[in-house]
């Protein structure tokens, strides 16, 4: 006698692109940081493409409110305890970082360079919730599968982290912003995510066992295996080692990517829909 | 905070009127609805944005093969640990003085949070207003010393009001006078403060185990997990890091697969 929110497009497309643009943002910093001065396209691309995802998904979350005009009823209250809440803040200072670290990926001298250095650090934090707490969120409330999953943040971290990685590399290849050394760390960087992500995805689906049917099996499954373990996961996996080589590969394999991205957030919100 | 007050819901002299479920939508001004097809007499099938006071019709197999009626009109619980107020980001969902859980119409933004963090599915989505709905424990009238409308209009005393404490030490009588007659699976659902959710503020005299009328056995607090999910996440953040780490280290040379 449970009752489902009834969230629908906008809350998976937010689900997807919230964790593309922590991912981005927080790949970005740690090129910024810890990559060589050759990375610096990684970095500006990845704080880039976080600034416009960010804001596209303020907007979602508006659109999907019931009276979108009291969004800002949102910051009335501070409840650290509750994913919504610290959320909603989380989702204006995430905002804030990336407008910040885009201003200041145009700047040449080395000295605002170390100040976007230091703020990436800070702001990665942010990406690396935004990317996560939405699991979290799902996790706890009173619905099954969603509630027995316990790695769910963990899963949707590790899967903003490949697809944030993958629209970074793709953006990379369409613009021939980094070709080279840029490209082939972005690449193994992702190929990374999505070994951690196939890990989390096993370790997921094992400890929910039976209580994972609702995506494992019946009608999302096909998507579930299909779309998110076959072609999103593994293909691009095995594409991406011959991607090294031929570049093309690695550009279908991004794809690849995203598409399992977002086929995670469609069915584990839309199996709990009405 | 003053006296906590509750509404004790005896199922055994329910006598399936529906007076209560009228009285509410009257007074709260709740609206039409269409009906819809349960296979018996019930209507609706579950709380909606405008049912707040709902009785069951739930048709129990005897042993000698005949149908028994076990009727309950059920409502929002009051939860003292409320999964619904805990989820709300806007503070719109708040507790009042007398201990009952109400939903600030003029706050709540319509994020639905509420309506997948209740327990036993209470809190309901009205597409015209916008907001989540769901009862009020009659707001108005108990702070204009009046009781819930549907305590009010149940002809039966089937619903009562009154002082927590006073109405748990009425219901454990009853529930021994009931066994005492016969009844042997007669059983508060709620009533022990100590128990599951803190206790309910509007609880139930049962006469069959909790899953006969759809109830959970066990209601959980949602929000339960949420420290080990987010170190379960800050966890998956690490290995994330440290793997991009890896990859965009500048000395180490390189670092394939």
């Amino acid at each position: 006698m449970l009752k489902a929110p009834g969230w629908e497009m906008s809350i998976v497309l937010y689900f997807f692109l919230g964790g593309i643009a922590g991912g981005s943002y927080f790949t970005a910093a740690i090129a910024d940081n810890f990559g060589s001065h050759r990375d610096r396209a990684v970095a500006r691309v990845g704080y880039l493409l976080s600034l416009p995802l960010v804001a596209v998904c303020g907007v979602l979350l508006i659109i999907d409110l019931g009276v979108p005009s009291r969004f800002l009823n949102m910051m009335r209250v501070l409840k650290f305890w509750d994913p919504m809440s610290v959320g909603a803040w989380a989702v204006g200072i995430f905002g804030a970082f990336t407008f910040v670290s885009s201003v200041l990926s145009f700047s040449t001298s080395e000295s605002t360079a170390v100040l976007r250095r230091r703020i990436g650090l800070l702001g990665m934090l942010f990406g690396f919730f935004l990317a996560s707490y939405t699991g979290v969120l799902l996790s706890n409330t009173a619905l099954p599968f969603w509630s027995d999953a316990r790695l769910m943040g963990a899963l949707f971290l590790a899967s903003g982290a490949s697809t944030g990685m993958a629209a970074v590399a793709l953006v990379m290849f369409l613009t021939r912003t980094g070709v080279g050394d840029g490209w082939h760390k972005i690449e193994r960087a992702d190929r990374y995510s999505m070994i951690i992500e196939l890990v989390v995805l096993a370790a997921f689906v094992a400890l929910l066992g039976s209580a994972a049917h609702p995506i494992t099996s019946g009608h999302f499954a096909p998507l579930f295996w299909g779309g998110l373990v076959g072609l999103g996961l593994i293909v691009p996996l095995l594409l991406s080692f011959g991607g090294r080589r031929v570049r093309a590969l690695g550009v279908v394999s991004a794809v690849l990517v995203l598409v399992g991205g977002f086929v995670l957030r469609y069915v584990v919100v839309m199996s709990q829909h009405g | 905070m003053a006296r906590t007050l509750a509404m004790f819901t005896d199922t055994s002299l329910c006598i399936g009127c529906r007076a209560c479920q009228v009285a509410c939508k009257q007074w709260n001004e709740l609206g039409l609805e269409q009906p819809e097809w349960t296979g018996g007499y019930q209507n609706h099938a579950h709380f909606t944005d405008k049912t707040f006071r709902l009785v069951r019709f739930i048709e129990e197999p005897k042993p000698n093969g005949d149908l028994a009626w076990l009727l309950m009109s059920d409502v929002c619980k009051h939860c003292a640990q409320a999964g619904c107020l805990e989820a709300c980001p806007t503070g719109a969902i708040y507790r009042t003085e007398y201990g009952t859980v109400d939903i600030n119409q003029d706050v709540c933004n319509g994020c639905r949070y509420c309506v997948s963090s209740c327990p036993f599915g209470v809190v309901s989505f009205n597409t015209q207003t916008g907001t989540a709905r769901k009862c009020t424990f009659c707001n108005d009238r108990i702070h204009n010393g009046l009781g819930p409308a549907c305590a009010k209009a149940c002809p039966t005393e089937s619903i009562q009001f009154g002082f927590r404490d006073e109405l748990v030490a009425k219901a454990e009588k009853r529930v021994e006078t009931l066994r005492a007659m016969g009844f042997k699976d007669a059983q508060l659902y709620g009533a022990d403060s100590k128990g599951f959710l803190g206790g309910l503020n509007a609880f139930f005299l049962l006469l069959a185990k909790p899953a006969t009328y759809n109830l959970p056995d066990d209601p959980k607090v949602p929000q339960r997990n949420v420290v080990v999910d987010s170190l379960l996440s800050i966890g998956s953040a690490v290995v994330v890091g440290l793997g991009a780490l890896l990859a965009f280290r500048e000395r180490g040379g390189r670092e394939d697969a």
